[in-house]
């Protein structure tokens, strides 16, 4: 990739953000004034059968639906799992097939569906492929064969894991987390088959991750378009490209716990195994270390969540911004808190493992790590509401999620401090009050910003509106169910139920909960039907939905500047966009309208008073 | 690469935060294919630091004694036991080759094609011989009864530590082999002069995929030296 | 042959350095080989076969993988997470230190 397309070889110098006025001595006083091209035309590859245009695509937009509707289907089959799992805590013998063992495989299988194939492959790959290329300006992705290698893999380590539940044995019952040693050990469900295909399909999950993990981010850093500094990306991006750098380097871990474990269950070797007894009888392994399992895996577990967290914490800033029509308050901090929270989630995570019997010193040195990074994510927080703060809000159902989003992760992240300490984490370990808080934080909140990006994103993907009257009605049945299933379960953690137990038994103590349990069970239940009017509004909107033309939200970031709508294969048409500003330019007081799109040169729009970003 | 203005470019910590302020690319003049081996290889770093971090975990821990690297690793030559001969040989053959490959890589970008390939071939040649020695090693101990999941020596880790990170970066090695000697072809054949379009993925080729390919080449010989340095001889 | 080569700068570097550089890895190589050879043990031998891997990694990033010239912003992106993997490191020493006194404190001294 040579630059031939500079042949004046003029200066290649710094569009830095202070510089708009041009003080770096270019040679004109133009102020609509943008470094040329750096990097010639990218050579996109075109399909021309079926197969290369809708199976084997390396369109970063079709790839990016693949994954969303690959992920949406896991993410059915956890939420079957999950209303399995509530109707025997609500009504204990009501369902004879739930047994003990089927229990803890649905336990184990939701969870694990829900946080990797689900929301990760959801953010990540959902929405970063489709989004990155359009609001960086670039064609496609840098390496479009090795996205669509990448989405393919995912889908076998999909296929390999619901192959799992057809096994004999059934799918691992371990518990997400997959600890040592009765993970690989009779007496857990499927300790044979079934832990296998789990660690073979993660195994196969990261690998895939690792090649759409090397486009994402370097399609944000070398492939932006002209004028596109790093401090003009919408926070989306921001979000979206920290969450990558994290997978980049937490998956290792995974992998390396993955197949270690799988050696200790295949070649009986003891890297996590200890001596131990089975059912009287001394088993071959020894001098082994459960404990190191927990720190590789939560050496990736904690970085993994925060993958979840900062693609939602970016998608809500800019969904935010756009429908309140004011610029995000604090954009630079806001930057700087996603980093922060990227860099310091690598030094946290053992607070999964306070009571794990680790080196007691560790807890000192974990506990105020874990309280620090709390202050960059309350930045976050005051600046969403700062942001929102005599803003011109648009109560639309984009806006209400954003809404239900900040108010189920601020009781989450609370409630997270909570369990950061380590002495008030002691007696909630292992209870309902975990479970409360990481549902909060972790499911509730960033399937908010997905069920509001998808309002808000439906009419560019396909060019129609969704309903907004079943949007409302979609919106205040999940968040008020939501809040109806997990706000009690603080209570359920605070009296001492534990988690990943079958049933109570006949234990007095917990006897109060029963009726607690039921309204939880019946609440999951509502709110898990209700999901069908929002399937139902997808549905009919592709045909029904009002045609939304072009910038319906009349939002100014590149995704909605494209020359057709929906982007077409290449998605800007002849000329790549040129950038002036940031996509936060609202309400800017001189201006014509109250928003002015990134690609506005200065010249249009000289009597308004913008910030020089 | 070849532009004149890209020789203006502020250095060091200026230059980071000219790079970083600025639009389009973060890095000046670094190809995609670069930057992508590049973090490819931080995530591989992971990898392998991971693996180590857990040997060393492995061994600290262990109440049974870890077997004396020097005697399990010695070879018999006349009678006397040379120890890590093998494994001093097989350091000396990765060096070399990764000589090779950033000379293969310097005659690259002068667009000498017979020096590029020939030193790509030797370079893949030196990458086989040094597997050929690894599974030769793998051969000796697993004679001597070494298994992954015990063993004669010492520790029962220590059989399962060692094949499995030697096993890792011996299929990273055979990886870089098999990749060696299809660019050897490409070279030979002139493609990355004509800009030949690329089978798997259609794109153009150019003598920058050599460097790329070197740098991999390159990480595989730093991991063999962590490895020599924390399995071997510690 | 290509005669109108055009004249590449910073990417190619006269023979001589990957000769030396070459020539130091044996050198580092060999005295790793030696620090064995003589047997040395404890902190000596622990500081020694650190400090002769880091000087060979050193110059093999360095000058092999050509970051002694690439832009600075690459290097530090490259070079800043390895504090995780300190961290790491640090932390799993400590760890495996107590993993090993809670053995020897309930399997041989009986808790």
């Amino acid at each position: 990739m040579s630059d031939e397309h500079n042949p004046q070889n003029t200066p290649i110098e710094a569009q830095s953000s202070e510089t708009t006025s041009g003080t770096s001595g270019t040679p004109s006083k133009d102020i609509d004034y943008v470094r040329p091209a750096e990097l010639p035309e990218q050579d996109l590859y075109h399909g021309h059968s079926f197969i290369t245009k809708w199976i084997f695509c390396q369109d970063a937009k079709v790839i990016g639906v693949q994954y969303f509707l690959t992920a949406v289907f896991t993410g059915i089959v956890g939420l079957v799992l999950s209303w399995l799992m509530r109707l025997q805590l609500g009504y204990p013998d009501l369902v004879p097939f739930i047994t003990a063992e089927h229990y803890y495989q649905f336990v184990t299988m939701h969870g694990m569906i829900m946080v990797v194939y689900f929301l990760t492959a959801l953010f990540l790959g959902g929405f970063g492929n489709y989004l990155i290329p359009l609001m960086v300006g670039a064609r496609d992705m840098v390496f479009p064969y090795v996205n669509m290698v990448s989405f393919w893999m995912f889908f076998i380590a999909v296929c390999v894991l619901m192959a799992s539940f057809f096994v004999p044995g059934g799918p691992t019952g371990a518990g997400w987390t997959l600890y040592p040693p009765q993970a690989i050990l009779p007496g857990t469900p499927g300790s044979n088959m079934g832990i296998i295909l789990m660690l073979v399909s993660l195994s196969l999950f990261v690998i895939g991750f690792t090649m759409g993990g090397l486009n994402y981010i370097i399609t944000i850093l070398q492939a932006r378009t002209r004028g596109m500094t790093l401090m003009r990306m919408p926070l989306t991006i921001w979000g979206i490209f920290t969450a990558t750098a994290l997978a980049m380097l937490a998956f290792p871990a995974l992998l390396v716990s993955c197949i270690m474990m799988t050696l200790d269950k295949m070649l009986e070797t003891s890297f996590f195994m200890p001596a131990i007894l089975q059912a009287g009888e001394v088993l071959d392994y020894g001098g082994g270390s459960p404990v190191l399992f927990q720190h590789l895996f939560w050496f990736f577990g904690h970085p993994e969540v925060y993958i979840v967290a900062l693609p939602a914490f970016g998608i809500v800033s800019d969904l935010i911004s756009v429908h309140a029509r004011k610029n995000i308050f604090g954009y630079r901090m806001m930057v700087w808190a996603i980093v922060g929270i990227g860099g310091l989630s690598f030094f946290v995570w053992a607070h999964h493992m306070y009571v794990s019997g680790m080196n007691p010193w560790f807890g000192f040195f974990f506990a105020t790590t874990t309280l620090i990074i709390a202050v960059p994510t309350a930045l976050k927080v005051y600046n969403w509401i700062i942001t929102l703060f005599r803003a011109n809000i648009r109560m639309n159902t984009v806006m209400l999620f954003c809404l239900g989003f900040i108010v189920t992760f601020v009781n989450g992240g609370i409630t997270g401090i909570f369990l950061g300490n380590v002495a008030v984490d002691i007696p909630l370990s292992d209870t309902y009050f975990v479970i409360a808080h990481f549902h909060m934080v972790m499911g509730i909140a960033p399937l908010m910003v997905i069920m509001g990006a998808v309002y808000h994103w439906f009419p560019l993907v396909t060019g129609r509106m969704l309903s907004e009257k079943l949007g409302k009605w979609h919106f205040w049945f999940t968040f008020l169910g939501a809040y109806s299933i997990y706000f009690p379960m603080h209570y359920l953690g605070f009296i001492g139920v534990p988690r990943r137990y079958f049933e109570m038994y006949d234990s007095p103590y917990v006897a109060s909960a029963i009726g607690l349990n039921e309204f939880i069970t019946i609440a999951a239940l509502i709110v898990g039907f209700s999901q069908l009017i929002f399937i139902y509004n997808i549905v009919s909107s592709l045909s029904i939905g009002k045609p939304a033309g072009k910038n319906p939200w009349k939002a100014n970031s590149l995704e909605w500047l494209t020359p057709e709508v929906p982007p077409a294969h290449g998605n800007w048409g002849e000329k790549l966009p040129v950038i002036y500003r940031w996509p936060y330019d609202f309400n800017v007081p001189g201006a014509k309208e109250d928003y002015i799109t990134q690609t506005t040169p200065p010249s249009k729009v000289i009597s308004a008073e913008v910030e020089k970003t | 690469m070849s532009d004149n203005s890209l020789n203006n470019l502020p250095k060091g910590f200026k230059g980071m935060s000219h790079d970083m302020g600025s639009d389009q690319t973060a890095f000046k003049g670094v190809q995609w294919g670069k930057v992508m081996m590049w973090i490819f290889l931080l995530s591989d770093t992971f990898v392998f630091s991971c693996f180590l971090i857990s040997y060393m975990k492995g061994r600290t821990s262990t109440v049974v004694d870890w077997p004396n690297t020097s005697e399990v690793f010695s070879l018999h030559v006349g009678g006397m036991p040379v120890p890590l001969l093998l494994i001093a040989i097989m350091t000396f053959v990765l060096i070399t080759s990764s000589g090779t490959m950033a000379l293969a890589v310097k005659y690259g970008y002068e667009k000498n094609r017979k020096m590029c390939g020939w030193l790509i071939l030797a370079t893949a040649i030196g990458g086989l011989t040094f597997v050929g020695m690894q599974v030769f090693e793998w051969s000796k101990l697993i004679h001597e009864g070494v298994r992954p999941w015990e063993n004669p020596f010492g520790a029962k880790q220590f059989g399962s530590f060692f094949f499995m990170i030697t096993g890792f970066h011996g299929t990273h090695v055979s990886i870089g082999v098999i990749f060696l000697f299809i660019y050897a072809r490409k070279v030979f054949r002139g493609d990355f002069d004509e800009g030949k379009r690329g089978f798997f993925t259609t794109m153009k080729s150019d003598y920058v995929a050599i460097e790329i390919l070197g740098l991999y080449w390159h990480f595989v010989d730093l991991v063999w030296v962590f490895i020599f340095a924390f399995f071997y001889l510690w | 042959m290509d005669e109108t080569q055009k004249k590449e700068q910073a990417t190619t570097h006269k023979i001589g350095i990957y000769l030396w550089i070459w020539g130091l890895l044996f050198l580092l190589s060999f005295f790793s080989y030696m620090v064995d050879w003589f047997a040395f043990q404890g902190f000596l031998r622990w500081t020694l076969i650190l400090i002769f891997m880091f000087l060979k990694a050193g110059l093999i990033m360095a000058f092999f993988m050509h970051l002694y010239w690439e832009r600075y912003a690459l290097v530090n992106v490259l070079l800043w997470p390895m504090t995780a993997i300190v961290g790491f490191i640090i932390l799993m020493a400590a760890e495996a230190k107590y993993t090993v006194f809670t053995r020897l404190l309930y399997f041989f001294i009986g808790g």
